[in-house]
């Protein structure tokens, strides 16, 4: 088919357009990613754009060697892969008995689990909640009270609903049961799907912050994203990184090290994207279609 | 029920399930082991979702941490008097209203243009790279977004060292309030947009592609297709995704508004959730709080409610 003129303008109109969105996610990463290699003078300069200048590493050493980054960084990374296994095996047993059309009182569970998700007790009274249970400061004020995200509960159960009807016939007739039935048959059938899912767990979890914030007192346990958003915020933290480290680290700024420490919390992110990329449109396709 | 009835004694003689228990029906069999299996689940949204709902109470009572919430003084009304009379909160809810209703409204067409230009695209290889750029920082925490924004936008930020190179001085983006307001908005859409847009772009493939073949072949140009074809094919994703919108009318996302805020635009800034957060759980104020939140809730809900009816009369409702 050929192209009208007017066409033309506008594949040309859209790849522009198309180009520098794509680039303007990245520039902010790129620019982060120089600062934080880049050394004092240039940082102060105000001159360091999309390529480090001066560069050292120190700002990595100093929050590797002054700060508990790495102690928080096992944190999140315990706090992720506990938490994604919680969640995966309590959102399968929601999911696949609610897929089940035999499963008594499949309508009325269904309803009283939608409507948590458009009416809820609020942050107040889940807080006393999980006070009274007695997690506070204790990783399980983390994990049980988000063992099942419904979202990703309905995702999963639409997907389950779909699994051939003759497989389950065929594998009753063999006559396994219903474990044996989830276990061989609908769960290697949904790997890809509950791929997605673990991915949206696990998004959730390092990235958890409000409720590390709110339950997590000791600063040993803090994770991550908390650790970094303090010394992002407070002056204090870095005045005394810098008081301190001044004669062995003078090649150093605040702002070098904020980046350096941003930096830590996106690399890991970086590496695992490509892997999971795959699955996760696939996922999020589920979920619009089905509802 | 009265067609069977004619024939009962036959249809028993006929069955012998009938004369078996009933746990050895396979009705059964197959139910035990789904209801074991769905006994955690009960539990948790019983005591995670819904005991939260019943301590709702505590809106109505004077909450003090010794008495408990069964235990507390009952209050009727006065929590929310209190809430709708001060000038601090009725600000509070205001702002919640300014900035969620900004971001739906500056924020929603944004991911809708971006899955029509993604669509629009031939060349696989150029799509992937785009979408793969542009869904990579929805996977990212707020606090690294805020850290991107503020380290880019501060006094010695990089763009404050442009300006100063162009004009001479510079701008304090983040203690105005109306560009705060801006990079809120802007960090939102910057964030989200790209991963909203898989939704449009699974409903975009839907769309039957000889229309736009036949529209092609009548001379219409590319904005009339995408006006006439495009736009009504992801209609009810649309309405669908506005109603989802309208839940969160009330509800701006404390990580957002806490790793962007300071002090100075605090007049602007403080919104329900960082509210909740500073004067409920840091404050005490457990009770005041909580109807707070209720309030939230509950105009949520309704909001949900309302915004669905009126998707129904155009036959694109929820439910």
């Amino acid at each position: 088919m050929k192209s009208t003129r007017g066409e033309r303008t506008f594949y040309v109109f859209n790849y522009v357009l198309l180009t520098l969105a794509g680039i303007l996610c990245l520039l902010p990463l790129l620019h982060l990613a120089s600062l934080s290699l880049s050394g004092k003078n240039a940082v102060m300069s105000g001159f360091v754009t999309l390529w480090p200048q001066e560069i050292t590493f120190e700002s990595y050493k100093l929050l590797f060697e002054g700060t508990p980054v790495l102690r928080s960084f096992a944190n999140s990374v315990l706090i992720t892969v506990v938490g994604v296994a919680l969640s995966m095996v309590v959102t399968i047993c929601a999911a696949y008995p609610l897929s089940r059309r035999e499963f008594y009182g499949r309508r009325w569970l269904t309803l009283a689990i939608v409507f948590t998700m458009l009416f809820t007790g609020g942050l107040i009274p889940t807080y006393l909640v999980v006070s009274s249970l007695g997690l506070v400061n204790t990783y399980g004020a983390l994990w049980l009270p988000a063992l099942v995200s419904t979202y990703n509960m309905m995702i999963m159960r639409s997907f389950f609903e779909n699994v051939p009807e003759e497989l389950i016939e065929a594998s009753r007739i063999d006559g396994s049961g219903e474990w044996r039935l989830l276990l061989r048959i609908v769960l290697p059938l949904s790997l890809p799907m509950l791929a997605t899912i673990g991915l949206f767990y696990g998004v959730y979890y390092w990235n958890s912050f409000f409720n590390v914030m709110i339950y997590v007192n000791s600063p040993e346990k803090l994770n991550l994203t908390v650790l970094i958003q303090q010394m992002v915020r407070s002056q204090a933290v870095l005045q005394e990184i810098n008081t301190m480290d001044t004669q062995q680290a003078s090649n150093i700024t605040p702002e070098g090290i904020k980046a350096a420490g941003i930096m830590i919390m996106i690399i890991p992110m970086l590496i695992v994207y490509p892997l999971l990329q795959r699955y996760f449109v696939k996922g999020v396709t589920i979920g619009a279609i089905k509802g | 029920m009265k067609a069977n009835s004619a024939k009962p004694i036959r249809l028993q003689a006929k069955s012998p399930g009938q004369s078996r228990r009933f746990w050895h029906t396979q009705r059964f069999k197959t139910n035990a082991p789904l209801w074991i299996m769905f006994i955690p689940v009960i539990v948790f949204y019983l005591v995670f979702k819904y005991a939260p709902m019943a301590g709702l109470v505590i809106a109505f009572k004077n909450y003090t941490f010794y008495e408990g919430i069964w235990g507390s003084q009952w209050v009727g009304f006065a929590n929310f008097e209190m809430l709708f009379t001060q000038s601090q909160s009725l600000q509070i809810i205001r702002n919640t209203l300014l900035l969620s209703v900004l971001s739906v409204a500056v924020g929603f067409p944004f991911p809708i243009i971006l899955a029509i230009m993604l669509n629009e695209v031939r060349k696989k290889w150029f799509q992937k790279s785009v979408q793969t750029l542009v869904y990579l920082p929805h996977f990212f925490s707020w606090v690294i977004v805020g850290g991107l924004v503020v380290t880019i936008f501060a006094q010695s930020g990089i763009v404050n060292a442009a300006l100063e190179k162009l004009t001479g001085q510079s701008f304090a983006f983040l203690f105005n309030e109306s560009s705060w307001v801006a990079i809120f908005l802007g960090s939102g859409i910057w964030k989200d947009a790209g991963f909203s847009a898989i939704i449009y772009l699974a409903a975009l493939t839907s769309i039957d592609p000889s229309l736009y073949e036949a529209a092609s072949m009548d001379g219409a140009g590319k904005w009339k297709q995408i006006r006439n074809i495009t736009l009504p094919g992801i209609s009810p994703t649309i309405v669908i995704m506005l109603i989802l919108a309208m839940g969160r009318v009330m509800e701006v996302g404390f990580d957002q508004v806490y790793v962007l805020q300071n002090s100075i635009v605090s007049g602007i800034s403080e919104v329900i959730s960082t509210y909740i957060y500073a004067i409920g759980l840091q404050g005490g104020q457990f009770s005041l709080t909580a109807a707070l939140g209720l309030f939230e809730s509950l105009v949520a809900f309704i909001l949900v409610l309302l915004t669905n009816a009126v998707a129904r009369r155009f036959g694109r409702g929820l439910w």
